[in-house]
């Protein structure tokens, strides 16, 4: 039993870290480059998991949510946890189409929501409990929505779209769960470094319990997300019975880390966090966007009412 | 990163639980601390002939000196068992003890540490003071030095055990007009010296436990003094240093036996078909479940760093919320039955209105959020 990161992982996540800060600063989250997601990719970050034999790295589901928290930490693009997840349960014999990443997609009614489609080949959909991958048309045209970090498509679904493995699904939540946790400390670190710097009364503003006290809880909250978070993907790693469990519940906790983060950040930047050009309001954004990908739903976490 | 126990660890466990299975009492641990004395005794009694006393204590000085990890194992297997509370052996073994493993001569370990390790010797606290609960540092009980005694006089509060204890770890003020953290002594006080008088104080709880403790010219030989005059603040703190985040290990099982308990009560009552309390107990057992993960990763940073990380405070403070929500939880289910309650009574209604020391008892939960903000995030001292 061991819950902490190794030194072999701890160097990969600072690498991880220098990459991001290079190549996806949070603060241009709504200008990305166009080529990133294909440069991600060649990083190798999207076949951690896979195995070897089918030309993946091996690692772990432990190793891997360590990486994809970064990626939530900087507000990288959504469709990244689509792409692990793609690659690793996609047909062995289905070679990886090697245009572009897949988009991630959820429903919307009876429409699909496709996040990141600029270009893209395929998409993967996130059912209630199963994803799928599927084709996408070509005609997508991508519009900005509550998220600025993530722009989207609306498609009609399509038949006959193949269901990947079980396993798919808990996968994406896990990842997912991993963005979350990851965006919940971005807002707390960016409102702890207001919290130093901005002076009210003649003294910081993190001087004052009533907001310390508020950067504290925020502290608990990424704590208890990321705690989770390693359990769940140490649980699926192991083939647990109760995986799906652990997962569902680093996702719930995840999420409502990133929501109430992202809403506490706001409140600790005061007039400035009300504003377009400062990037509180990005976290918060995306922490909704989040909640969206595959939700954790009630009987995930109770079992199905007798 | 893993979450499996080893095969040595999971022998380990099954040792524990067989142990436990066999021996643990059956019978209600008794509700006020003096009914419980003789109960507490014989248990404390039982564990250490079967050399489960002191698990976490250097094996030198008769503990057990387990492995954190068999530690956490033992714990909870103790709770999964439904074990009582050591109860008034707790002080000397999870405080007392450990200090005077890590401060005491020779003399002084020789005397106590085998007479709390077999559950002879009752210890209590003497930290808090009227006017020092949060702010420890405003201690005022002042000790002066007269030949080879010392001369101890002023109060302590919420002294729990202090009326079935025989022994203290007193922190009083040794130096004349000394302020702060400077100028205390750690000394090992007789209960039974002339001048000290004990009023225990009944809690909301109906629970008789903690107490009042007067000194009115109270004498200790000064050898009872404990790593040097002057130097009781670090005494006191030094033990911190042997708590590695194992001290909410056996609540934490609790909890999660709870959650368990709620979710099968409310599926039992109906209660289940409410989609506001289903909700909460969804959340809940996320929570219960994120609570465990969070030890194990304070645990697996003792094992690799031998240090707790400082999110200990935040476990600190996450599970003590969360135990009263569990508690809160419980009392929603239960409806009107609660205004049953009678003082004597040992029911969740007891534990939920005693549960509200968990956020007040050994650091509040604002004193939590200050350490947590100024220790994690780097925030600036308040205080």
């Amino acid at each position: 039993m061991n819950l902490t990161p190794d030194t072999d992982d701890l160097e990969l996540l600072s690498a991880t870290t220098d990459w991001c800060q290079g190549h996806m600063p949070l603060a241009q989250a709504r200008q990305r480059p166009a080529g990133l997601r294909q440069d991600m990719r060649d990083m190798g970050w999207f076949d951690m998991t896979l195995p070897s034999a089918q030309g993946g790295l091996a690692l772990s589901h432990a190793t891997e949510v360590l990486v994809f928290a970064e990626f939530g930490r900087f507000l990288a693009p959504v469709s990244a946890m689509a792409a692990a997840t793609a690659n690793r349960w996609r047909a062995a014999s289905s070679a990886q189409p090697r245009s572009a990443p897949p988009s991630l997609a959820i429903l919307a009614n009876d429409q699909w929501r496709v996040f990141d489609p600029a270009g893209e080949a395929e998409v993967l959909v996130a059912n209630a409990d199963t994803v799928q991958l599927a084709r996408l048309p070509s005609d997508l045209v991508a519009c900005e929505g509550l998220d600025p970090s993530t722009r989207f498509a609306m498609m009609a679904p399509s038949d006959n779209a193949p269901m990947l493995a079980p396993a798919a699904h808990r996968h994406l939540q896990l990842l997912s769960a991993a963005y979350a946790a990851g965006c919940a400390e971005a807002a707390r670190d960016m409102a702890a470094d207001y919290a130093k710097v901005r002076e009210q009364f003649d003294r910081p503003i993190g001087w004052f319990q009533s907001v310390k006290h508020m950067c504290a809880d925020m502290v608990v909250r990424a704590a208890v997300a990321r705690s989770q978070l390693y359990y769940a993907a140490c649980a699926m790693d192991a083939g647990d019975t109760d995986a799906a469990f652990h997962i569902a519940a680093a996702k719930r906790l995840a999420d409502h880390a990133a929501l109430d983060n992202g809403r506490a950040n706001i409140q600790i930047h005061g007039g400035i966090g009300m504003t377009d050009a400062a990037a509180p309001h990005l976290c918060l954004k995306r922490a909704h966007l989040l909640a969206f990908i595959t939700p954790c739903h009630r009987v995930d976490l109770l079992g199905a009412p007798e | 990163m893993n979450n499996q126990f080893s095969a040595e660890e999971r022998r380990f466990r099954e040792e524990c639980a067989d142990w436990l299975h066999a021996n643990a009492p059956r019978e209600r641990r008794p509700l006020h601390a003096a009914d419980a004395l003789d109960f507490d005794k014989a248990w404390q009694r039982r564990l250490f002939d079967a050399g489960w006393a002191g698990i976490n204590w250097p094996t030198e000085y008769g503990g057990r000196g387990l492995p954190i990890v068999q530690q956490v194992i033992w714990l909870e297997e103790y709770a999964a068992a439904k074990a009582p509370w050591i109860g008034a052996n707790f002080v000397g073994i999870n405080h007392g003890g450990p200090t005077l493993i890590m401060n005491a001569s020779v003399a002084q370990k020789t005397y106590h540490l085998p007479r709390i390790l077999k559950g002879e010797a009752i210890w209590c606290q003497g930290f808090s003071e009227p006017g020092a609960g949060s702010d420890l540092a405003g201690i005022r009980t002042k000790a002066r030095v007269e030949g080879d005694e010392l001369v101890v006089n002023g109060s302590k509060i919420w002294t729990s055990f202090a009326h079935v204890a025989d022994w203290q770890e007193l922190v009083v003020r040794t130096e004349e007009g000394s302020r702060r953290h400077k100028g205390l002594s750690w000394v090992i006080c007789d209960m039974h010296a002339p001048g000290v008088t004990v009023r225990p104080i009944q809690k909301m709880s109906g629970q008789i436990e903690f107490c009042e403790v007067f000194y009115d010219n109270v004498r200790l030989p000064l050898e009872n003094v404990v790593g040097g005059l002057g130097n009781g603040w670090s005494v006191a703190m030094s033990t911190l240093s042997f708590e590695r985040g194992t001290g909410f290990i056996a609540d934490q099982v609790k909890q999660a036996q709870e959650i368990e308990e709620l979710i099968a009560q409310a599926r039992r009552t109906g209660h289940m078909r409410n989609d506001v309390i289903a909700e909460q107990l969804a959340h809940l057992r996320a929570e219960v479940a994120a609570l465990r993960a969070m030890t194990y990763r304070n645990i697996s940073e003792v094992v690799r760093t031998g240090q707790p990380g400082a999110e200990a405070s935040v476990i600190r403070l996450f599970g003590a919320e969360l135990g009263q929500r569990l508690e809160r939880m419980a009392i929603l289910l239960a409806g009107d039955a609660i205004l049953d309650f009678r003082y004597g009574d040992a029911t969740f209604v007891h534990d939920y209105l005693r549960g509200f020391a968990s956020t007040i008892a050994g650091g509040s939960s604002q004193i939590q959020r200050d350490i947590i903000g100024e220790r994690i995030l780097g925030l600036p001292k308040s205080r």
